[in-house]
C-alpha cells in the first residue's frame, strides 16, 4: 500500500498530466532495436522505484458502473495487475473477472489511437487541433435543440464539465443510455420506499426472495452483494440465510438458491400477490385486493405448484427479516412496473422496509450524483433522430447500434444526423457510424471522480488517477476533450485550468473543508485524497418514505400462447460480457458462462423437455425467428429454464470492435421487438416472442463441462448437507 | 545437484510424503475453499489468469481442450435433473466446485515423471521445474484431479495471444512457459517464497494473512483461505481442526459414523492416497423449503 515514504507528487508529474517527464512506457514493443525509443537509465530513476519492487496505486474500476475501488500494481511503469482496494465499502478489496479485466482493456491491441475522420468508407488520421476546430465549424449556426449528446452513466466532475458543456452550446439534450438499466425498478422503487435505489441489507435478511435479481451476477453492485451474500449465509443468530429465486432462466444467483422456484415468464407480479394472499397479515385494501389470488389460480397462472408458494409464505412468515427483490427477469414486461410495485409490496407486508431494505446515503453534492441511464432515453433520442431534429450527436460510452433493439432501426437513424462525433476506446458499430471518432484514454490513464448509484455504507466519491503513462500517446481524457471543447466558447471562464487535471484538483481543494481534509494544508488533502482513492462522506440520508398501497396496481393476466411465435426470447445477461462492452477483453471470452460454460460464442438455452419435442439435441444450429428477424446460433440443453422460453446471452455478435469480440456470436438484441413498459416507457427486454427451427447443421459445443456432466461414477466430488445437520455460526 | 551429491546424500533427499520423519517446517502451505459460500462467479479464474500469465487459446484450442486455466470452475447438476423420471428443474440450484492443483503430499504425478521435473518442496508444495520438463504428459495422465495443463503450443509467438501491448501486462515474478511444457497451479509460489524471504530476512515467521493466492484475493465471497498448516492459529489450521480433517489420513475418523455429521470438510478422491492439501467445505442447502 501507500505506506513508502517518497514523494506523490513526484509520481504524477511522471506519471499524470504533462507526461513531459520520463517515458516509463518500459519494454515491451520492442523498438529500443530500432532506435525509435531511448533507454532511460536507472541512475535517474525517482526514488520511490525499485526495479522489481511493485508499489500500489488506488483508482477506481470503471468496467462497469457498480463504483469498485481498485488497488492497481505498477512495476516499472507498468500496471500489472489490478486488486481491490481494502479500504472501499463497496468490494472490500475484493474483485469480479469483469474488473480484473480493466488491465486487458486498457492493453487492448485494438483500442484507437489516433482520431480519425472519415473520408468516404474509411477513416483518415487527422490532428486534435483539426478535430477541435472541425467540431467547432460544425457547430456553427446549429442551434442548441439540434444537437444531441448520448452518452453512458456519467457522474462525478465529468458529469459537471458536461453539463457545462451542453449549456454553453445552449443545449439540454442529454440522453443517458444504459442498455441493461433497472429503469423499471428504480421507479417502481421511488414509489414504495421513496427513493430510486434503496441499500438492500442482503447480510441481515433471513430469507431472501428475490424475483430474478441476479446481485451476485451482473445486478446493481455484485462484487458488494457477494460479500453481503457471504455473510447471509453464516446467518444471524445461528440461522443460515435462505435463499429462494424466482425466474424464468435460472442466472448465477438461482444457481446458488436454495430453492430456484421457474416460473411462466411475466407473472412473477402475480406470484408476489399470491404469496401476499397465503401469507394472511395484509390488511384494509391489500387483503382486499389479493383476495383473488387464491392459491389454486396463483399456482394455474404462474406454473409454480400449490406446496411451493404454502411453502415459501410459510417460511417468510417465521425468519424474520426478509428481503424481497425485484430484477431484471421482473421488469422486463409491457407490465414490468406492475410487476415490481407488486414485489415491492411483499416487503411493506413482510415489515422488511426500514429493515432490509434500508435509506441509502447520497453523496451531499447533487450535481455529481450519477445521471442514470435507461432506455426511455434511447427511444426519445432514436425518435428525434428519425424526425431528422438534430444535426450534431456525440457519444461517449454508449454503443446503441449495436445494443439498441433490432426493431427501433438506430444505425438508420443515426445516419440522419448531419455530424457525428464518437468519443470511443475501440472503433465499435456506434463509432463506425460516426463521421469524426476521437480516442479516449482507458480508465487506468485517466483522472476522475466517481459516484457510485448504489452506496453500500456511507457515501463516498471514487478517485480515478492514472496508473501508468499513456499507452497510446495521441489518445486523452474525455474530460481533457471537453475543456478543450469548453474553451472554444469560454475560453475566458476555463483559462485557469490547463486540462481536466488541473480542473478536478482545484475544484477538490477548494471543497475540502467539505471534504474532510479542514485541517490540512492543499497539498496535504490533495496527496492524502490520492493515496486513499476515496473520499469518505457522512452524506445526506433520504429517508424512505414510500407506502406500501395497492391502488393502481393491476396485473395482466399471463399472454395467450401466440401460435406463430410461441416461444419467449430471454435475452440474458451474461456476468463477464453485460451489454457487449467488454467483449474484446479476451480473459472475459475464455471466461466459461457460470452456468453453460461456453467460452467463445452465443448459444441458445432450451428445456430439454422442449427440444425433444422440436426433436433438437445439443449442438444443432437453429434459427431463431421474431417479427423483426431472426439469428442463427447453437442449441444447448439446459434444465434451468422454463419450456415455454429461451434464452440467448447479450454481449457477443459484434460486427466490429476487435479481434476478440468481432465474428463471436450472434447478437439477441437484433431481434428484439419494440415494447416498452407501460409506466415508465423502458424497454421491455422479455416482451419477444419467438419460434425456433433447426437449420440441419450441428456443431460440437466449445464448453468446459465435460460431457459426462454430473453422472459421473465417483467419489464425493460436491457434497452437499442440509440445514438440519449443520451449524455455521459453530465454523471457524 | 550432481548425480554424486544426490546419491551420497540420498536418504536426506529422499523422503515418502506424508511424512513422520521429516514433516513440513516451519511451513505446509494448504487451503480450504467454502462451497456453501463460492457462488461459482469465476473471478478466482480471472485473477489467476492475470496473476500467473496463463495464455488465452482461442475458440479452436479450447475445443481440443488445450485450455490453460489452472482454475476452474466445475459445475454440476444433480444426476436426475432433466432425465426420464427426474425431476424437470435444478430446484436447488447447480453446485459449483473451483478446481485447481491439490499439491498433493503423496502426488501421483511426482513418481512418474522420468526426469523429476515435478517435485515436492520443503513447504509441502507440488512444484513443477519448467526447463527441466521434457514433456512426456505422463504426470497429466496420472493426475486424478484433471488440473496440468501442457502448452502444446509456442503462446509468446502465437498470433493474439499476448500481442505487443499485451505483453507489458505480464507479471515478471512468473515465467512466461513455452511450447512443450507442463504447467499447473502453484499456489502462487512466487507470492509465497517474496513472503517467506520477507519474514526470513525479519527473523520471523510468515503471518497468517500476510500472504494470500490471486484466486484468495479476489473472490467475492471469501470462500477460500490459505495459510500455513503448520501454524497452529492459522485459519486454515483452525478450520482443518475443527473439520476434523487430517492430512497424513486416506479415510477421516468421522467418515466411520453412520448418522449424519455435522462437519463439512472432505477432501476430494482421499481414498486414492494422494493426501491433498485442499479442503473442501461442502455446500449447505436448507431443508425447510
Amino acid at each position: 500500500m501507500m505506506d513508502s515514504g517518497f514523494d506523490r507528487r513526484d509520481f504524477l508529474k511522471v506519471m499524470g498530466w504533462s507526461g513531459a517527464a520520463v517515458a516509463l512506457s518500459g519494454c515491451g514493443n520492442t523498438s529500443i532495436e530500432d532506435g525509435k525509443e531511448t533507454l532511460v537509465s536507472y541512475v535517474e530513476a525517482v526514488d520511490y522505484q525499485i526495479p522489481g519492487v511493485g508499489v500500489y496505486y488506488n483508482s477506481s474500476c470503471a468496467q462497469c458502473d457498480a463504483g469498485c475501488s481498485i488497488n492497481g500494481k505498477v512495476r516499472e511503469g507498468r500496471v500489472l495487475k489490478l486488486e481491490g482496494n481494502p479500504a472501499s465499502a463497496i468490494n472490500r478489496g475484493k474483485m469480479c473477472g469483469l474488473g480484473q479485466a480493466g488491465v486487458q482493456h486498457h492493453y487492448n491491441p485494438d483500442r484507437l489511437r489516433e482520431p480519425l475522420l472519415r473520408n468516404g468508407g474509411s477513416g483518415e488520421t487527422i490532428t486534435w487541433e483539426k478535430a477541435y476546430a472541425l467540431i467547432s465549424e460544425k457547430l456553427k449556426g446549429v442551434s442548441g435543440e439540434e444537437i444531441a449528446f448520448l452518452s453512458g452513466v456519467v457522474s462525478g466532475h465529468l458529469k459537471v464539465l458536461l453539463g457545462n458543456y451542453l449549456s454553453s452550446l445552449g443545449s439540454k439534450n442529454h440522453f443517458v443510455y444504459e442498455a441493461l438499466a433497472p429503469g423499471v425498478v428504480r421507479a417502481a422503487n421511488k414509489k414504495a420506499y421513496g427513493v430510486e435505489m434503496p441499500r438492500y441489507n442482503i447480510s441481515k435478511a433471513k430469507v431472501v426472495l428475490s424475483f430474478g435479481a441476479d446481485f451476485l451476477g451482473a445486478w446493481v453492485s455484485p462484487v458488494h452483494f457477494s460479500q453481503q451474500y457471504a455473510q447471509f449465509r453464516k446467518g444471524v443468530d445461528g440461522q443460515r440465510g435462505v435463499l429462494i429465486q424466482v425466474e424464468p432462466k435460472m442466472t448465477l444467483t438461482g444457481a446458488n438458491a436454495d430453492r430456484w422456484v421457474p416460473i411462466r415468464p411475466g407473472t412473477e407480479g402475480i406470484l408476489a400477490l399470491g404469496i401476499i394472499n397465503a401469507l394472511g397479515i395484509a390488511t384494509g385494501d391489500i387483503a382486499a385486493a389479493v383476495k383473488g389470488y387464491d392459491k389454486a389460480r396463483v399456482s394455474k397462472e404462474t406454473g409454480v405448484p400449490p406446496g411451493h408458494i404454502d411453502k415459501i409464505a410459510a417460511i417468510l412468515k417465521l425468519r424474520s427479516p426478509s428481503l424481497v427483490l425485484a430484477g431484471g427477469a421482473a421488469e422486463g414486461y409491457a407490465h414490468g412496473s406492475q410487476n415490481a410495485a407488486a414485489i415491492n409490496l411483499l416487503n411493506h407486508v413482510l415489515g422488511n422496509v426500514g429493515k432490509t431494505v434500508e435509506a441509502s446515503a447520497a453523496v451531499p453534492f447533487p450535481q455529481m450524483a450519477p445521471a442514470k441511464g435507461n432506455t426511455a432515453a434511447l427511444k426519445s433520442l432514436n425518435d428525434g433522430l428519425a424526425e431528422g431534429k438534430y444535426k450534431v450527436l456525440f457519444n461517449y460510452a454508449a454503443n446503441p447500434v449495436f445494443t439498441a433493439p433490432g426493431a427501433m432501426k438506430f444505425k438508420d437513424n443515426m445516419a440522419k444526423a448531419g455530424f457525428k462525433v464518437a468519443f470511443a476506446h475501440y472503433m465499435d458499430e456506434t463509432a463506425l457510424q460516426a463521421d469524426l471518432v476521437l480516442p479516449l484514454e482507458s480508465a487506468l490513464e485517466d483522472w476522475g471522480t466517481q459516484v457510485p448509484e448504489y452506496m453500500a455504507e456511507g457515501a463516498q466519491i471514487n478517485i480515478l488517477q492514472p496508473l501508468m503513462e499513456n499507452v497510446h500517446p495521441n489518445t486523452r481524457s474525455i474530460g481533457d476533450i471537453l475543456l478543450a471543447l469548453l474553451k472554444q466558447s469560454r475560453a475566458e471562464e476555463y483559462k485557469n485550468y490547463e486540462d481536466f487535471y488541473a480542473y478536478l484538483r482545484s475544484a477538490l481543494v477548494q471543497n475540502k473543508a467539505a471534504l474532510g481534509g479542514h485541517a490540512m494544508d492543499e497539498d496535504a488533502f490533495w496527496n492524502e485524497t490520492l493515496t486513499k482513492g476515496i473520499i469518505k462522506l457522512v452524506g445526506t440520508t433520504a429517508a424512505l418514505s414510500g407506502k406500501a398501497g395497492i391502488s393502481g396496481l393491476k396485473l395482466p393476466a399471463p399472454a395467450e400462447i401466440d401460435e406463430q411465435y410461441p416461444l419467449q426470447l430471454i435475452p440474458s445477461v451474461n456476468i463477464s460480457l453485460r451489454d457487449g462492452r467488454h467483449t474484446n477483453q479476451p480473459w472475459l471470452q475464455e471466461s466459461p458462462d457460470p452456468l453453460t460454460t461456453i467460452v467463445w460464442d452465443s448459444w441458445m438455452e432450451i428445456h430439454p423437455k422442449k427440444a425433444a419435442e422440436l426433436g433438437i439435441v445439443e449442438g444443432d444450429i437453429v434459427e431463431i425467428t421474431s417479427r423483426i428477424g431472426s439469428i442463427k446460433t447453437q442449441a444447448y440443453l439446459f434444465p434451468g429454464i422454463h419450456p415455454d422460453a429461451i434464452s440467448v446471452p447479450i454481449g457477443q455478435g459484434h460486427e466490429a470492435m476487435g479481434r476478440y469480440a468481432k465474428g463471436y456470436g450472434v447478437n439477441p438484441l437484433k431481434i428484439m421487438d419494440a415494447v416498452f413498459d407501460r409506466e415508465t416507457g423502458e424497454l421491455a427486454m422479455h416482451e419477444t416472442r419467438v419460434k425456433v427451427s433447426k437449420t440441419g447443421q450441428r456443431v460440437i459445443v466449445v464448453k468446459d463441462e465435460s460431457a459426462a456432466g454430473a453422472k459421473q461414477i465417483r467419489e464425493k466430488i460436491a457434497g452437499r448437507v442440509y440445514t438440519d445437520n449443520v451449524d455455521l455460526t459453530k465454523e471457524v | 545437484m550432481s548425480i554424486s551429491n544426490l546419491l551420497e546424500n540420498w536418504s536426506k533427499f529422499r523422503h515418502t510424503h506424508p511424512v513422520d520423519d521429516k514433516p513440513h517446517d516451519p511451513y505446509k502451505w494448504a487451503m480450504s475453499i467454502d462451497l456453501d459460500a463460492c457462488s461459482g462467479c469465476n473471478a478466482c479464474s480471472v485473477a489467476c489468469y492475470a496473476e500467473n500469465n496463463l495464455p488465452v487459446v482461442g475458440k479452436e484450442k479450447y475445443a481440443h481442450g488445450q485450455v490453460m486455466h489452472w482454475m476452474r470452475i466445475e459445475h454440476y447438476w444433480d444426476e436426475d435433473v432433466g432425465e426420464e423420471g427426474g425431476r424437470e428443474f435444478p430446484d436447488q440450484g447447480a453446485q459449483f466446485l473451483p478446481m485447481m492443483c491439490q499439491q498433493c503430499e503423496a502426488a501421483p504425478c511426482e513418481t512418474v515423471c522420468p526426469v523429476g521435473a515435478t517435485n515436492h518442496t520443503e513447504d509441502g508444495l507440488n512444484s513443477q521445474i519448467y526447463n527441466r520438463c521434457i514433456g512426456s504428459r505422463y504426470c497429466s495422465a496420472n493426475c486424478p484431479y484433471k488440473v496440468r495443463y501442457f502448452n502444446w503450443f509456442n503462446y509468446p509467438t502465437t498470433d493474439n495471444v499476448w500481442p505487443a501491448e499485451m505483453v507489458q501486462q505480464l507479471n515478471p515474478d512468473v515465467t512466461v512457459r513455452g511450447k512443450g511444457v507442463m504447467e499447473k497451479c502453484t499456489f502462487c509460489v512466487q507470492r509465497l517464497r517474496a513472503a517467506e524471504v520477507t519474514a526470513k530476512s525479519e527473523g520471523r515467521l510468515v503471518h497468517d494473512g500476510e500472504v494470500q493466492t490471486a484466486c484468495q484475493q479476489a473472490c467475492p465471497t471469501s470462500a477460500i483461505s490459505f495459510g500455513n498448516l503448520v501454524d497452529q492459529e492459522s485459519r486454515v489450521h483452525r478450520q482443518w481442526r475443527a473439520q476434523q480433517v487430517e492430512l497424513d489420513k486416506d479415510k477421516q475418523a468421522k467418515d466411520d459414523h453412520e448418522e449424519p455429521s455435522e462437519l463439512r470438510g472432505y477432501r476430494i478422491l482421499e481414498n486414492m492416497r494422494p493426501y491433498p492439501s485442499v479442503m473442501y467445505l461442502e455446500r449447505v442447502r436448507e431443508s425447510a423449503i
